[in-house]
């Protein structure tokens, strides 16, 4: 609903010269009307035009690139994410002798000394976000591509969620870099980052930039076309 | 919208460049894959016999301290004799992983066989590994415990051979001049007797270690505590802690390898070694394990052990190679302990740390093994030139080994031993004389002992003559030398006198006269009483004897040579007395003897005035006093009765006169009789000797009549004598009680008998009285057998004989005779006041006596009891 109405705001904004779209339904897009937004400065620009007018940058009323781009990004943060189950994250020294800990091995140490909530957070925070971020962009950019089936609805609620918690993917590298800081004792009791953890905080960029670089109009092109039901 | 722009021709893009990215995760991705699964490390499985001390993925695979696998998981064998471990180890591992390559439990262990793996404690077990050779090979069986050797990569690892420990532990210092070049790694029993301790030399100081280098241990501190002060010696503070070990670099060329052996020493100077000699004693006094070999104060070597022997002694000693050529077969030993006297202190030190054995290099080559005797004192070196004598003495003076000899009191030579003569008789002292002093000794010399104090205290005064102190301490010997040219030569014996006063007495008497004495007591007389001549010194008594056979005394003694001309035929000894006083009626004599002859006796030499024919035996008769030696006393032996009064001293008397003495009485053992000793005077000896001469006691005897043997009363009884007439001379009398009742009846007077029936008032002695004369007397009286009468002997003097014969009436005269008749009144009758008292017997005489009516003394005369008036009336002339 907000959409429309900042859709309808967007309208209502736009110079006279528009005035005679104001019958036009709401689900009329701006490049219909020969708009489009400087991707950069926000201003509106005509579709015609190749560049901003204020910015220069340059305008394009879809970037069809951006789901190769994104699926790209996916497909790395992926292989990455695998990287970072399978190899330590961490290597802990303690009293001379070198520990290897996986993010799993990690939990489970939480989860055999006891501390569940502990546990549960960096579950959330190292496994099941990361895969849900992949998962839920994953599935935009398949419906982007593919044309799946999926309720707009959904797909709304799911592409505000993935935006939102992804964030807190961090929590992982955070607890590394902190522990790795404080934790620095020489041979009796050392933490450093194993390669996982690069491989995890590239998991962490990749998928935002992977969520960051998608053209959601696409996707909203998408939500337009079709005859949503709901 | 006027102007239509060319429409903008933009080719679509197949593949965006972002695919690159990833590819290149993927890439990635497949390469750590690739390297994780190429790193993921080899699995082998090791058996062990146990679990102990191995954790799942705890428990390393240690190379030389570097981890390259770890334990993955531990089963139980099949036969449940052990566990398999399997441990996933470093794929670079992978080349070590053969046939002989060991593995072991690395835990902190001590046991007898060896401490191990002390960094354990910290880091945790761990299993070592040791690659070797072989094929590859994924299955393993552990060690029990580490092998000696731990691969080194640098440095090299030497086996030590040690029959004990020490304080050796596991990463002792292994020293080279106290820089510390490696370590000890481990040690371990080997078999029963040995351990072997590996040790460890970093590479840098491999060059070090040579085939024949020598390894000792240097454990602990070495303190040398001497009187020059304390010295700590150690190699460093840590060997004191840990131990340690240090080793010298050999002189071969050729570098020791890994693994080499080498025995270690328990000390440097046993590692360092040298040359074993033999060293026999005949004891251990002084010696003991450890005791110095010394040269010139520089210790060589050391007694390394002692052990008994058949007949001593034998020690093994150790000389330090580098003074190895001191030692030869001809090099004396000796023992030289501390000397401690006052005349020098030598050694002191030696009080504490003991003897030491000194060294004199021989010169000789020296040969494979050599013995030596440890003589008991340093050798002389100018033994060869030193003059070697014998003195011998009496008695032991005190002297003592190492004291000098003296010439006016400078040292000339010195005492080496003092010893018995082989008979026991003597006491011989080897002296030595230095070189330079032989001319001194000549023949006839002879030593005087020094004594430290001499106190001469002498009628003259008190002299006090000291020495110094080493006289005092040692004592020491002071040649008197001879006037003779004559030298002594080597080994020739000299006497040692106690004094030069002995000496020279030695030397006097061996020029006096000497003669012996026989004494019938040992009267007082000492070695060196003096015998006077004219109360000047003569001579002096040498020696005094006892002569058990005749239980009399001898008495040697040695007169001045000069004085030799007095001894004559007639003279003769007389001991003297302190004082005589000769206390008789007719006054007081004394004689005061010379004050050194009265307080050790002397003896006297007289001569006889007249030159007698006695034997010189009689004359070398001991006299008891002047007297007796100037008559020539003869002595006899005389038993008296038990009763008799008689003491020593008193007279033997004939008729009155002296005759001889008494020497001395002493009461029978058997205690019925006396035994005395007696003297006859030489001019009477011979007739009273006569073995029919009759001895008797003679005491006073007091009666009406008077007093008998009055002179008694004052000296005693004394002992009469009757002159025998036999031929026969004996010197054993036996004394009467009573002389016989005629026995001082003179030969020539009438002898008669008188019978009466009652003694009356008659005594021995009662008077003869004619005409109131006393013309003789009652010599006894005796009770006939037969209890009928009694007789009385009597005698009439010589000169009054022809007074009397058979013809004589004798009547008792005795007391008053008072008649008292009515008409003839009273008539008193006395011969004499002195019949009146003591009683008398009158006689008669009618005939004139000739010689057919002698009296003879068997003639029994009747004694009448009353004068006749006749008898008044006989008045024959009578002639003599």
């Amino acid at each position: 609903m907000t959409t429309k109405h900042t859709t309808e705001d967007i309208i209502s904004n736009l110079p006279p010269v528009l005035s005679h779209t104001d019958a036009a339904p709401v689900h009329i897009q701006g490049n219909q009307m020969g708009l489009c937004l400087c991707p950069v400065c926000k201003k509106l620009n005509r579709t015609t035009n190749s560049n901003c007018r204020r910015c220069y940058s340059k305008l394009a009323t879809r970037n069809y690139a951006s789901v190769q781009q994104s699926w790209a990004l996916l497909v790395t943060a992926t292989i990455l994410l695998v990287l970072a189950n399978v190899y330590p994250i961490t290597l802990l020294t303690n009293r001379g002798v070198v520990t290897n800990d996986t993010i799993f091995s990690g939990i489970s140490h939480l989860v055999q000394t006891g501390m569940f909530p502990i546990a549960i957070i960096v579950f959330t925070a190292s496994i099941l976000v990361p895969w849900l971020k992949i998962f839920g962009l994953a599935t935009y950019l398949a419906a982007i591509s593919f044309n799946l089936p999926i309720s707009k609805r959904k797909l709304m609620v799911g592409f505000h969620v993935i935006e939102w918690i992804g964030r807190w993917s961090m929590l992982d590298l955070f607890v590394i870099s902190l522990t790795v800081a404080l934790v620095n004792m020489g041979q009796l009791l050392d933490a450093k980052p194993a390669p996982a953890a690069t491989a995890f905080a590239l998991v962490i960029l990749l998928t935002q930039l992977a969520a960051k670089v998608l053209d959601t109009r696409l996707l909203w092109d998408r939500l337009e076309k079709t005859h949503d039901t709901n | 919208m006027t102007q239509i722009e060319s429409p903008k021709v933009v080719k679509k893009k197949l593949f965006s460049p972002i695919w690159l990215l990833p590819v290149v995760a993927l890439i990635l991705g497949a390469w750590l894959g690739v390297k994780s699964i190429k790193e993921s490390g080899i699995e082998i499985m090791i058996h062990f016999p146990s679990a102990a001390g191995i954790d799942i993925g705890k428990t390393l695979v240690k190379y030389q301290g570097l981890t390259v696998g770890k334990v993955s998981d531990i089963g139980i064998d099949d036969d449940l004799k052990g566990v398999n471990v399997k441990v996933i180890m470093d794929y670079r591992a992978d080349p070590f992983l053969n046939q002989n390559t060991l593995f072991w439990l690395v835990k902190p262990k001590a046991s007898i066989t060896g401490v191990e793996g002390l960094d354990t404690l910290f880091s945790g077990n761990y299993i070592a590994i040791q690659p070797g050779e072989g094929r590859s090979t994924t299955e393993f069986e552990a060690q029990r415990e580490a092998p000696a050797i731990l691969p080194g990569s640098e440095g090299i690892m030497v086996e030590l051979k040690a029959p004990k420990l020490g304080s050796i532990d596991v990463g002792s210092p292994v020293f080279f001049r106290q820089v510390p070049v490696g370590s000890v790694v481990s040690y371990r029993l080997d078999g029963k007797k040995q351990i072997i301790i590996s040790a460890f030399v970093q590479e840098q100081y491999t060059h070090l270690v040579h085939k024949d280098s020598r390894f000792w241990n240097v454990s602990g501190l070495k303190i040398d505590a001497s009187l020059s002060g304390v010295k700590i010696n150690t190699e460093s503070i840590a060997s004191i802690l840990a131990g340690g070990i240090s080793f010298d670099s050999g002189s071969e060329t050729e570098l020791a390898k890994n693994g080499d052996s080498y025995p270690l020493f328990h000390d440097e100077q046993s590692a360092i070694g040298g040359i074993n000699v033999t060293l026999t004693a005949a004891n251990a006094d002084d010696i003991s394990e450890g005791t110095a070999l010394e040269y010139r104060g520089i210790k060589i070597g050391q007694v390394d052990s002692k052990q008994l022997t058949d007949d001593g002694v034998q020690f093994t000693a150790q000389v330090n190679h580098k003074y190895k050529d001191l030692i030869t077969p001809d090099s004396r030993f000796w023992l030289s302990g501390a000397e401690l006297s006052l005349k020098a202190m030598k050694n002191i030190g030696r009080l504490v740390t003991g003897s030491v054995i000194s060294v004199l290099p021989g010169s000789q080559i020296a040969t494979e093994s050599m013995q030596f005797e440890i003589a008991p004192q340093a050798p002389d070196l100018l033994t060869a030139d030193k003059l070697a004598l014998t003195v011998e003495a009496n008695t032991h003076t005190g002297v003592s080994n190492g004291a000098q000899v003296r010439y006016k009191q400078l040292p000339i030579g010195q005492i080496i031993n003092v010893n018995l003569s082989e008979d026991f008789a003597k006491v011989e002292y080897q002296i030595e004389i230095l070189p330079e002093f032989t001319r001194l000794v000549t023949q006839g010399s002879f030593f005087v002992p020094e004594s430290a104090l001499a106190i001469n205290a002498s009628l003259d005064g008190v002299s006090v003559a000291t020495r110094d102190l080493t006289t005092m301490l040692e004592g020491a010997i002071s040649l008197v030398p001879a006037k003779s040219k004559t030298l002594v030569t080597a080994n020739d014996t000299l006497t040692l006198y106690e004094s030069i006063e002995a000496a020279k007495s030695m030397f006097a008497k061996q020029q006096m006269r000497t003669m012996t004495l026989t004494s019938i007591d040992g009267a007082d007389l000492a070695e060196g009483s003096p015998i006077y001549y004219k109360k000047m010194q003569i001579g002096a008594v040498s020696k005094v004897n006892w002569q058990a056979e005749t239980d009399k005394f001898t008495v040697d003694i040695s007169i001045d040579k000069k004085f030799t001309p007095l001894i004559k035929p007639n003279t003769v000894f007389w001991r003297n007395n302190a004082v005589a006083i000769n206390a008789s009626l007719a006054g007081v004599d004394i004689d005061v003897a010379p004050l050194k002859g009265a307080i050790n006796g002397s003896i006297t030499l007289g001569h006889l005035n007249t030159e007698l024919a006695n034997d010189t035996q009689a004359n070398l008769r001991l006299y008891d006093s002047q007297a007796l030696a100037l008559m020539q006393a003869k002595v006899i032996d005389l038993i008296l009765p038990v009763s008799a009064k008689i003491t020593a001293n008193a007279a033997i008397r004939y008729q009155g006169h002296q005759i001889g003495e008494i020497s001395q009485v002493k009461l029978d053992p058997t205690l019925t009789t006396l035994n005395a000793k007696a003297y006859l005077y030489g001019d009477y000896a011979e007739r009273f000797s006569r073995d029919d001469s009759e001895f008797f006691i003679v005491e006073a005897q007091i009666s009406l009549a008077g007093i008998q043997a009055p002179d008694t009363l004052l000296t005693g009884p004394y002992i009469g004598v009757i002159p025998g007439n036999n031929t026969f001379t004996t010197n054993q009398f036996t004394a009467l009680n009573h002389a016989r009742l005629d026995a001082n009846v003179p030969a020539d007077a009438v002898r008669f008998q008188l019978v009466d029936n009652q003694l009356g008032s008659i005594k021995v002695g009662t008077p003869l009285f004619f005409r109131g004369i006393n013309i003789g007397q009652i010599d006894g009286y005796q009770l006939a057998d037969s209890g009928i009468d009694i007789t009385l002997y009597a005698h009439v003097e010589t000169q009054y004989r022809h007074l009397v014969n058979q013809s004589s009436q004798f009547w008792d005269a005795s007391g008053i005779k008072l008649d008292v008749g009515l008409f003839s009144g009273a008539q008193l009758e006395a011969q004499s006041l002195e019949t009146i008292l003591a009683g008398g017997i009158a006689i008669a005489t009618r005939d004139v006596t000739n010689d057919s009516n002698r009296l003879s003394a068997n003639d029994r005369i009747k004694l009448q009891h009353k004068m006749l008036p006749e008898w008044a009336e006989w008045q024959p002339v009578q002639a003599r």
